[in-house]
Order: C-alpha cells, then structure tokens, then sequence
C-alpha cells in the first residue's frame, strides 16, 4: 500500500500539533476481584490492567526464595482492531511485549519483600489505536499502586518518534505504521531511569535526543493522569 | 499538612522508618498510596500488605489436613501451617480458626506463617478487608470496634491479616459499617461518622 | 472488601428465605448495559450484573458457509475467561467451563434466529462470518445471563460492513446486521434445596446445580442444566415460568440499551 501523507498544513491527521497527546483518562479500582486495577482510554485505546498476589508460586519449582517472581501478560482482544477479527492466543508480538513489560516492573516492585510468591500482572487491549503497549504500561503502574504491592516508583510510557523530518509524540496507528521512527520508551519519573526502549527506523542521535526532551515535556501530563486516577479513589462524599 | 502521598513520591528529607517508605540518598520516599503527616513526621500506608509477625493475632481457614500438620489460609500469599503434634485441637477441612503467629520461616521450600493456639470459631461469616485498614477497624483502645459491636450485638474478631469473622446479630449492618471503615479510614472524624450510621440503621 | 460465609451461616439465612446480599431468592443484581463500548469493533456491548463485568464484541468477516447451509453466514462463539477476572482463571487453551459458556450463550442465539444468516450471503461459497466473542472481566457469578445479554445487545447495534471488490469498507456510514430475535437467559442455582435466581460468586461456590434457560415471549430457545445435583420436574416446570416473567424484563433492558446507541 502507498504510504499515506501523515502531516498536512503543519498538523497531524487528526490535527494534532507535534507534541500533543491524545486525551488520556485513567481510572483506578475497576475490577474488583484484582489486588490491584485500573482502565485507560487514551485516544482510542482502551485498556484494562489487573494485579493479582503476591500469592503461590504456581509452579512451585518456579519459586525464588530470595524474592517474588513477576509474570506479565499482554494480549489484544480479537475485536479490537479496526480491521479484521484477530486470531486468539499469543503471538510472537504479544510475548515480547509482555516480557518487556514484565521487565519495566520487576526493577520497580520490591520484590526482596515476598520471598517464594509470584505476583501477576494482566494487560487487556481491548481497544487499540497505537502505542498499546505504552498504554499498558501506564496503566498497569496504576494497578500496581492501588494494589498495595509496595513499589519503588508509578512508571509511565509513551511512543512516538519521526514522521518524515518532524519529531512527533504519542502516534496513533496510522502513524505507527508509516513513520520514519517508532520509539516506546518508559520511565520512572522519580527514578530517572529508562525502563523500556525499543526502536525501529532511521533517526540521528540529535534528532533522539530532542526526542527524549518532548518526551520529558508531555510526561507531566501523563504523570498527572496517573495521580487523579489514584487520589480520586479517597476522595469521598458526604 | 496531611496530604495523601503517592508510590515513588518524596515524602520527606532525612529518614522515617515506617511501614511503606524506603529510603534512598538520605530521603524517605513512599512506596505505597499513604497519608504523611507533616508535623508529627509520621505516614500511615493507606493500601499494603500483611507481613506475618511472631504474636500477631490471625483468623483463616482450615484449607487441608496433612500428616503432621493443618494448612491454613490466611487471605495471604503464605500459607498458616498448625503442627499436629503440638496442638490438641481437632479441625477439619473448612473450619475457620483464630490463632496467633508463632513464627514466619522456610518450610518445605516454601515460607510458612506457623501458628499455635487455635481456637475454632463456629459458624458466621468472613470478611477480607484491607490489612492497613485494620488499626482503624479496631480503633484507639479498640473504640470502633467496641462500638460496633454494642450497636449491632455482633461477635466480632479482627485478624491482623485483614480477615474478619462475625457471628449473630445484625451481621448486614455490622458488614456495612466495617465496609465504611475501609473506605474513608484516612477521613477524620471517621469514629462519630460510624456512630452516627449504626444509630441510624441499627434495629 | 469480599465476604467469606460457612456454610452453616448459608443455611441458616437460606432457610428463612434471606440472601447474603440481601436480596430476594428470584431477584437480580442491578443491571447495566451499554452499547458500542468498543468502536473499532462492528458491535459490542458491556454488562454488568452486580460485580460480574462481562464484554462482547462482534466483528464480520468474509468466509465460507457450512456445507449444510450453503446461503447462509456463520456464527462462531467463543468465550474467554480472562486471568484478570478471578485468581481462579488462568492463562492457556480454553477451559470445559468457558466452552460450555459460549455454548450456551450461542445456542440461545441461534435458537431464538437473533441474526438473520440468510442476510449474510455473499455469492456462491462466500459469506460473511460473524464472530463474536465475549470476554469476563470480573467473576462474580452468573456468566451466563450476563453473556447472553452483552451478546444479544451487541449483535443488535451491529454494523454492516460492506464489500468494495475485494476491500471490506467497514466505516462510514452503515447499515445495522440483520436481526430478527431477542433472546435472554435467566440461571438459577439450587443449593440444598433452595432455587435463586442470579447466584453470585459465594452462592455459585455452595451450588449443587445449576438450571440456565433462554426465553422469549413465547418460546423456550435453550436450556442448560449444570453440576451433579438435580432438579425435580415440578421444580424446572416452576423455573421456566418464572424464566418467561424475568426475561421480560432483561430484554427490555436489551431494548432500552439499544435504542439509545
């Protein structure tokens, strides 16, 4: 397929400026059998995470002594596209990003704390629209932190990159798909440490560091969503 | 100030050791939703979890009878273990018991919360609340819950692994009040607010 | 919070015809359902019935009909128990449980001719395949009024996607799939010998049978008996009376959701 123009009279297709999120909404507590949850819209993604444990190490020979062991899965609903009804069960995409995911929170959550139990994290895209597996990310950290399980930081993630020569940030899936850069970072923010990077694409090393200054700049945003998320589920009325 | 702090967020410069905190370049920093109250210099965690501690007081059920030993559940993701050989008492599959936490060791591969002194608790109906909300569920010299009990002639025992166990009178309305607890435990004001609710409600 | 009873306590309040939540033995949770939740799907639907959080999503594709019925499209159901609904579900091929599920909720569906298939044929050994799938979000008890409902609601805000060549255009304007039957399904749970309507979570771990009937107003489209305790007769002839009153009102709340989309 010929690749479609991705910026007309200086705006994105869906008249984005270059550094403009698409409206991103959190809500923390959702399902109610998780130790943890949260569902994200962001754009027109939908998302929900779930944390369950730390509980039994289910295999048993699995179990760390010394800390707990983290699983991750991340899976797309068959009706989530805008395309054709998708095949169930993981695929080769699915199983690297949950093992990417799982990574991002085995450095934050301390582990050292629940020797020999595991701790879940599930990942539902229920709807995708690019960047799904920053959208994951961000909302699991919610779970995470409604769930108890005592972490070092609420990590968040976006992507983007480069659409021709412009830096652009939080690209929907038509971008995603014909950009000249794809790069899903995550971060924890208090941390200062990068937790996940991929990339694929052609980009300088200049062009990838202003790159990581938008990042930085839009991350308040996502941040704060984050937080209203968490603190709106003490507000109470009356 | 009293301000709800989130995980990762600085709560303060210098050192507090508290349940939830961890402390990195000589700052204390949260690492689970809590309250930090800036003049006493003190945070209460508002989610968390339940690490066994030797004396702790429990409520759980018998999941299985082995050999040597009962395996408890304890709403945890570490199994009660009550030695045959030491305690008398005779349990089965099912029964829901108060007992008290001996030891937290490595058992058989695995960490055992290992229990003596059970007592089996008849009938009723348990509830899993959030361990951290258990100190206000119980309140200061045990004022919430003697008050609960009073309104609703409920029997009430309060694990400090967050299971609760009720039995007779006016369990719905009993339920309803702990349920409030573990929702709005970081409002003040929470014990006249619940006392208000069973005068209310109650029959 | 969760809520643990002995069984003692269930039989106690069981025979003075008391529920833990505090409800009648033949009333249900409250109920929501709201359509279109998942736009990129054709149709979708999410329902709750009490904490029992359930989603369906329906999306057409072209395919080959079924030797038997060469002029009519294809309905394939399936059902996931995702882990993140229950610390019981777990990751892997499906379950016994979630087929029975989806075959359930499939066979009302097809029973009642919710879809016109007739409506789905292309042209010779081509018609359009409808998928549904419905995904368990929260575990609390009863799937599968739940599953039915998610899916009846979605199917009927379904959009049609049409044929450019071989292009499937499925934006823009479209019409809705063809619909003849609304279906619904009431399950009851018999433990000891009290029938309630609606079990949640807790009373499905004390159940010792399990009746699930769809109706419509006049006819009874599928029925399911679950677990290794039993029904008398006068006890399932009594059921389905009060299946036809109750599913009156579920598809009544169908139509309320769907009209509003």
């Amino acid at each position: 397929m010929q690749k479609p123009e991705l910026i007309k009279d200086g705006k994105r297709l869906d008249g984005r400026d270059f550094e403009e999120l698409r409206p991103l909404k959190i809500v923390a507590g959702i399902i109610k059998n998780a130790t943890g949850s949260a569902y994200l819209e962001w754009g027109n993604n939908k998302v929900l995470a779930a944390v369950y444990g730390p509980k039994e190490v289910l295999p048993k020979h699995l179990a760390d002594p010394e800390k707990a062991i983290v699983k991750c899965r991340y899976a797309m609903a068959p009706f989530s596209s805008l395309e054709e009804h998708g095949r169930a069960g993981p695929n080769r995409r699915a199983t690297e990003i949950s093992k990417v995911t799982k990574e991002v929170f085995e450095n934050l959550i301390m582990l050292e704390k629940f020797p020999s139990t595991e701790i879940d994290i599930f990942i539902e895209i229920l709807q995708s629209d690019g960047g799904t597996r920053s959208a994951g990310i961000t909302a699991a950290g919610v779970a995470l932190a409604d769930s108890g399980i005592p972490i070092r930081d609420i990590p968040f993630a976006v992507a983007g990159g480069k659409i021709g020569d412009k830096l652009a940030i939080d690209f929907n899936k038509i971008e995603d798909n014909y950009s000249d850069a794809d790069i899903p970072i995550a971060i924890s923010p208090n941390l200062d440490r990068v937790l996940l990077l991929q990339m694929d694409g052609k980009m300088t090393k200049e062009e990838f560091s202003r790159y990581l200054d938008m990042v930085e700049r839009v991350s308040k945003q996502i941040i704060s969503a984050q937080k209203n998320a968490l603190l709106e589920k003490y507000k109470v009325n009356g | 100030m009293v301000e709800i702090v989130l995980p990762g967020s600085k709560i303060t410069s210098g050192i507090i050791k508290a349940d939830g905190t961890y402390i990195e370049n000589d700052s204390t920093y949260a690492s689970v939703v809590g309250i930090f109250d800036e003049e006493k210099r003190h945070f209460i965690p508002l989610e968390g979890l339940w690490y066994p501690k030797e004396g702790d007081r429990v409520v759980g059920t018998i999941v299985t009878r082995r050999i040597s030993a009962y395996v408890v559940d304890l709403n945890s993701p570490y199994k009660g273990i009550i030695m045959t050989k030491f305690e008398h008492s005779r349990l089965e599959e099912g029964d829901i018991i108060e007992a008290t936490v001996r030891e937290f060791k490595e058992f058989d591969d695995a960490m055992v919360v290992v229990l003596t002194r059970p007592k089996r608790l008849f009938g009723g109906v348990l509830l899993n609340i959030k361990p951290t909300k258990v100190p206000r569920v119980i309140g200061k010299g045990n004022t919430m819950i003697d008050q609960i009990t009073q309104a609703t002639k409920c029997s009430i025992i309060v694990g400090l692994n967050g299971t609760v166990w009720l039995k007779g009178g006016d369990i719905n309305l009993a339920t309803e009040a702990i349920k409030t607890i573990e929702l709005q435990a970081h409002v003040s004001g929470l014990t006249d607010k619940i006392k208000n609710m069973l005068e209310k409600k109650g029959k | 919070m969760q809520i643990k009873v002995s069984k003692e306590y269930l039989t106690e309040l069981l025979s003075r015809q008391e529920r833990v939540d505090q409800r009648g033995f033949f009333d249900y949770r409250s109920i929501s359902i709201k359509t279109n939740t998942i736009p990129n799907a054709e149709g979708s639907a999410s329902v709750y019935i009490g904490n029992t959080y359930v989603l369906a999503g329906v999306k057409l594709d072209v395919g080959t009909p079924m030797p038997d019925k060469p002029d009519e499209g294809v309905l394939v159901t399936s059902a996931e128990l995702l882990p993140l609904a229950s610390v019981e579900y777990e990751e892997g091929p499906p379950s016994p449980e979630a087929v029975e599920f989806a075959r359930v909720v499939d066979r009302g569906i097809r029973a009642a001719e919710v879809i016109d298939t007739e409506s789905l044929f292309i042209e010779e050994n081509k018609v359009w395949n409808v998928y549904l799938d419905i995904y368990v979000l929260n575990y609390d008890g009863n799937l599968f009024d739940a599953g039915t409902l998610a899916s009846v609601a979605a199917l009927l805000t379904t959009r049609m996607p049409r044929l450019e060549g071989e292009q499937v255009i499925r934006t823009g304007d479209l019409p809705r799939l063809k619909t003849k039957g609304i279906v619904a399904s009431t399950t009851f749970a018999k433990i000891g010998n009290a029938i309630l309507l609606d079990p949640t979570g807790l009373e499905e771990s004390f159940m010792n049978a399990r009746l699930t009937i769809a109706t419509d107003d006049e006819y009874i489209h599928a029925m399911q008996k679950g677990l290794a305790g039993y029904f008398t007769r006068q006890e399932i002839e009594k059921l389905i009376d009060t299946s036809f009153e109750k599913s009156k009102m579920l598809r009544s709340l169908i139509s309320k959701a769907v009209s509003g989309d």
